[in-house]
């Protein structure tokens, strides 16, 4: 398939160049995959499919534009080419838009990134329904009466991707990835139904956790909520949990692209070489995690790939910046977007650090709610745990945080020593003082 | 993959301009250009889908039995422009062809797909769905019925026949027209949206419906300058609309909307935290009533007992001024359908009529476990997915009360203007909003304007705590709007009346 890959890639280019364009870059991508859904001890559902699609970026006469398809039979190819061609010389001038400098192409990691299970092959029809209805049957055995549903899925796919620029670069990349995850509603008291679930993603079946882990663990974690109510709006320290800190986290990192920044939406656009936090606060991109989700050798523009401390002990050092973009802003670009994102953990649990924190909150999922990348003000609902001297009171509902990225980094107290390994996003639970949280 | 149980709507009116895509593709001379408006015929014509071939093909996909199957066609053709530094300098195309097959057993699912529209792909795709039963093979009908429907969005000129030096200076106005309307707009991005996608829907019960669903918006993002601080916000107009929407005159409207909410922000204050009346204001606030209401209403969550509104129908569940509709037949609106995904026509639902719950929206699947008929809320998101119930346009009907009276009512509270990003928990029914803009309400009189918080509820406590409906009902005409559930993404819109929920929780930033 790699070579078939090339092959459509370039003939995409040549089709380009043909039609008049300056440059093109083609990226064509190709995945099959399996998705198997039980409930009620029966399968749910039975998705299998293949797909491959075709982006192609066009530079002519200093204008650019982009176009996808899944329509790649060579007559419509080469018309819907064409046509590309000959609309993007009606747009406006950019001189921003070129391919990179090939200069960025160079110094590629050949480092062996473990993102594709050679077992992938392997994996029977028979073993992902025994992998799903295992999941299933745990977590009802965990659940108990109090059961009123459950879903439990998983996924795999084998996918593949070749990137070629008309400038030089060429790359390709294979990728597999194993899904499981179980969906629970439990009875509470009247009509509230709580649902929770647990899910786990990885680049390698070995990886995965055994399908019981995922069941009990979504059981344990709807069994937790019930009971759920608001408290009086306090001022009180929280752990977000690993699991859902990403979230929370994004509304700091979507500040950091250099698109926010040139485009005067970000907060964070003077703050280069400023403490945006404190000590606690350090946030690496990590391209070369082995098995790691967001691993890769090269990013959508073929830069090469290269581990950088976005922001070292609360001090902001890189932002994320694309080759338009650096243009724009006479910068050095970095990535377009990050590959894998890490925080290192710290020395304690989430039980230990509980303990010395008197009265607070565990916030172990999130509703709603936005930030602003502008202004940095963030308002988010929360879903989670009341505690005090470390032992759990009761769970909390309808309740909700309100603050400033600006500020609220400043009053990371402490990172904890568990980071999600079932995510791109390898960051641990980590606690916050004095932090709003809106209730009755 | 990781957010698969959120269920949240996308609120991309504003942020639809900062999209990384835009520009069209297909000038007057492109390949569909001649391609006619009607839809009937068309992936016969373009492709040599016959009624044959999808009997072939439906019959595999009932190899193994099944109580039927379906195959869903697709050539959707998406376009984006977009502006950013006073000049349309990106253009991004998107072409999307492929069959989805769907075999049906129970409440079971077999799925398969193909992006070949192949006489070969397409019977392994119904070999893949097969699967999903176990019985001896059934037949499908001897002959489809082209199903007839009114059409709610009949479009004068294709997309791809408008050409494109005609949509430039569209998106230039905007630009143009922000920066001319306040000396503090600093930054503007604008993007032009608009899709043509073609759906056949054939199954094996003699149903044979094509649809030509036209969608578009403009909609501009604007950054304010002052006093060293800035504010963004937002806001697009569209639907399933035609070219011949984006007059002049609407743009004005666009721009001046646009720019207005963002320097509105610099006097913008965040009211204290906890509960208070919470008055919400007429039309995009109806988005709340899709969420904390309309997806608990969707049969599926009901039919497995993991909604908190699966024990109540026919029950009272709000007073009696209070009627909630699911409407698929407004013409032009972004959520409207001559038909659903599965082939029954759109049609208007009633989910609460006059206070008591009355339905939920229903697809095949659940209405056959309910014994009703579906209420055409079978969607999908493309030929990728297989189908679920999904919100058309959700709306709650005029009241009988003046609307200053509803604020006058609440007396210290807050008006809520703009929500976006709600999400909420079907089993609880417990929900939380951003709102991005709305005033405050003080001695029963707007005041202050307000942006950057979150109002939290449960969805039955606040249907119930409904205490005045105003008369001055309001569609939201934005093109923008798209739901997810399941991982798909679906197009809707909302209205709705002010109307005053006694209590909420309000998150803001004083304790």
């Amino acid at each position: 398939m790699k070579q078939e890959l090339y092959d459509q890639a370039e003939k995409a280019i040549k089709m380009a160049k043909a039609a008049g364009a300056d440059a093109s870059r083609a990226l064509i991508g190709s995945q099959r995959f399996v998705q198997i859904g039980y409930r009620d001890r029966k399968p749910e559902n039975i998705t299998e499919a293949g797909t491959k699609g075709l982006r192609v970026e066009i530079f002519v006469n200093k204008r650019y534009s982009s176009q996808s398809t899944s329509d790649l039979r060579p007559a419509s190819l080469k018309t819907f080419i064409e046509n590309a061609v000959a609309s993007t010389r009606l747009l406006a001038e950019d001189p921003f838009r070129t391919l990179p400098d090939p200069k960025y192409y160079q110094g590629r990691s050949t480092a062996d990134l473990k993102i594709y299970d050679p077992d992938y092959p392997k994996v029977t029809p028979e073993a992902r329904h025994r992998f799903v209805k295992d999941i299933e049957e745990s977590c009802l055995a965990k659940g108990g009466d109090k059961v009123i549903s459950i879903s439990a899925m998983g996924y795999d796919n084998h996918s593949e991707s070749a990137l070629l620029a008309s400038n030089g670069f060429d790359g390709y990349q294979e990728n597999s990835a194993f899904y499981g995850v179980a969906q629970i509603t439990a009875k509470d008291a009247g009509d509230r139904r709580p649902a929770e679930y647990f899910a786990a993603i990885t680049t390698s079946r070995q990886a995965l956790p055994k399908p019981d882990v995922i069941g009990v663990e979504a059981a344990r974690r709807v069994l937790s909520l019930l009971g759920a109510k608001k408290i009086k709006t306090e001022t009180l320290p929280i752990i977000i949990e690993n699991r859902v800190v990403s979230d929370f986290g994004d509304g700091l990192m979507q500040a950091m692209f250099g698109r926010a920044i040139q485009q005067k939406q970000s907060f964070l656009a003077d703050k280069k070489g400023q403490k945006i936090g404190n000590a606690a606060l350090t946030l690496i991109d990590d391209p070369f995690l082995p098995g790691g989700l967001g691993s890769g050798a090269f990013d959508n523009e073929g830069l090469a790939a290269k581990k950088r401390v976005m922001i070292e002990a609360g001090l902001l050092k890189e932002f994320f910046v694309d080759w338009y973009y650096s243009r724009k802003l006479n910068w050095e670009p970095t990535t377009a977007s990050p590959f894998n994102v890490v925080v290192p953990p710290g020395k304690r649990s989430v039980a230990e650090i509980m303990k010395d924190l008197g009265r607070g909150i565990f916030i172990t999922g999130f509703i709603g709610g936005n930030s602003n990348s502008t202004t940095g003000d963030t308002s988010i609902g929360i879903v989670g745990q009341l505690f005090e001297k470390g032992q759990i009171v009761h769970p909390v509902s309808e309740m909700n945080i309100a603050d400033n990225h600006l500020k609220i980094w400043h009053r990371l107290a402490e990172a904890a020593n568990d980071p999600d390994p079932y995510s791109q996003n390898r960051v641990p639970s980590l606690v916050f003082t004095e932090v709003v949280v809106s209730g009755a | 993959m990781n957010k698969i149980t959120r269920r949240s709507f996308l609120q991309t009116g504003a942020s639809a301009a900062t999209a990384t895509l835009v520009a069209p593709v297909l000038v007057g001379r492109g390949w569909y250009a001649f391609a006619q408006a009607e839809a009937a015929g068309y992936f016969e014509r373009e492709f040599g889908i016959t009624d044959a071939l999808c009997r072939k093909v439906l019959a595999e996909a009932l190899a193994k039995g099944g109580d039927f199957a379906d195959l869903f066609f697709e050539h959707t053709i998406s376009n984006n422009l977009g502006l950013e530094d006073g000049k349309v300098n990106r253009a991004a195309c998107d072409v999307a062809l492929g069959v989805g097959i769907r075999t049906v057993k129970g409440d079971q699912v077999g799925y398969g797909f193909t992006q070949e529209l192949t006489e070969k792909a397409m019977l392994a795709a119904a070999a893949t769905a097969a699967t999903i039963a176990d019985a001896a093979a059934k037949k499908p009908a001897g002959a489809f019925v082209p199903l007839k429907t009114k059409n709610f969005y009949p479009m004068k000129t294709l997309f791809s026949s408008v050409p494109l030096d005609t949509k430039l200076p569209l998106v230039q106005s905007v630009n143009d027209k922000c920066f001319a309307l306040s000396s503090l707009v600093a930054k503007v991005n604008v993007v032009f949206h608009d899709q043509q996608k073609r759906i056949l829907v054939v199954s094996s019960d003699g149903v044979k419906a094509e649809d030509l669903q036209p969608r578009s918006y403009l909609g501009a993002t604007v950054v304010a300058e002052k006093n060293g601080r800035r504010e963004r916000a937002g806001w697009n107009f569209g639907g399933r609309r035609d070219f011949s929407y984006f007059m002049p005159s609407l743009v004005d409207k666009l721009t001046k909307t646009a720019v207005d909410r963002t320097v509105l922000l610099f006097d913008a204050i965040q009211p204290p935290a906890g509960e208070m009346p919470v008055v919400l204001g007429p039309g995009l606030t109806g988005v709340l009533l899709h969420e904390a209401i309309g997806h608990g209403m969707e049969a599926d969550f009901n039919r497995k007992k993991i909604s908190t509104y699966c024990t109540m129908l026919g029950k009272k569940v709000a007073e009696p001024f209070v009627t909630i509709i699911d409407d698929g037949t407004i013409p032009n609106l972004t959520g409207s359908i001559n038909f659903d995904d599965e082939g029954t026509p759109g049609q208007r639902t009633v989910l609460v009529d006059k206070g008591i719950l009355t339905g939920y929206l229903h697809d095949k699947i659940s209405a056959k476990f309910y014994g009703v008929p579906p209420t055409g809320n079978g969607r999908r998101q493309s030929y990728q997915n297989y189908v679920i119930p999904r919100m058309r346009n959700t709306y709650m009907t005029a009241g009988p009360a003046a609307p200053e009276d509803v604020i006058k009512a609440a007396g210290k509270g807050i008006y809520v203007e703009d929500v976006a990003n709600g999400q909420v928990k079907i089993g609880e029914g417990d929900f939380a909003f951003y709102v991005s803009q709305g005033r405050l309400i003080e001695n029963g009189k707007l005041g202050a304007p307000i942006k950057d918080v979150n109002i939290m509820g449960n969805g039955p406590k606040m249907l119930a705590n409904i205490t005045m409906v105003a008369s001055d009902f309001t569609l939201y005409e934005g093109g923008a709007g798209a739901c997810g559930k399941g991982g798909q993404s679906a197009p809707c819109s909302f209205g709705q009346p002010s109307c005053l929920v006694k209590s909420l929780t309000v998150g803001g930033i004083k304790g």
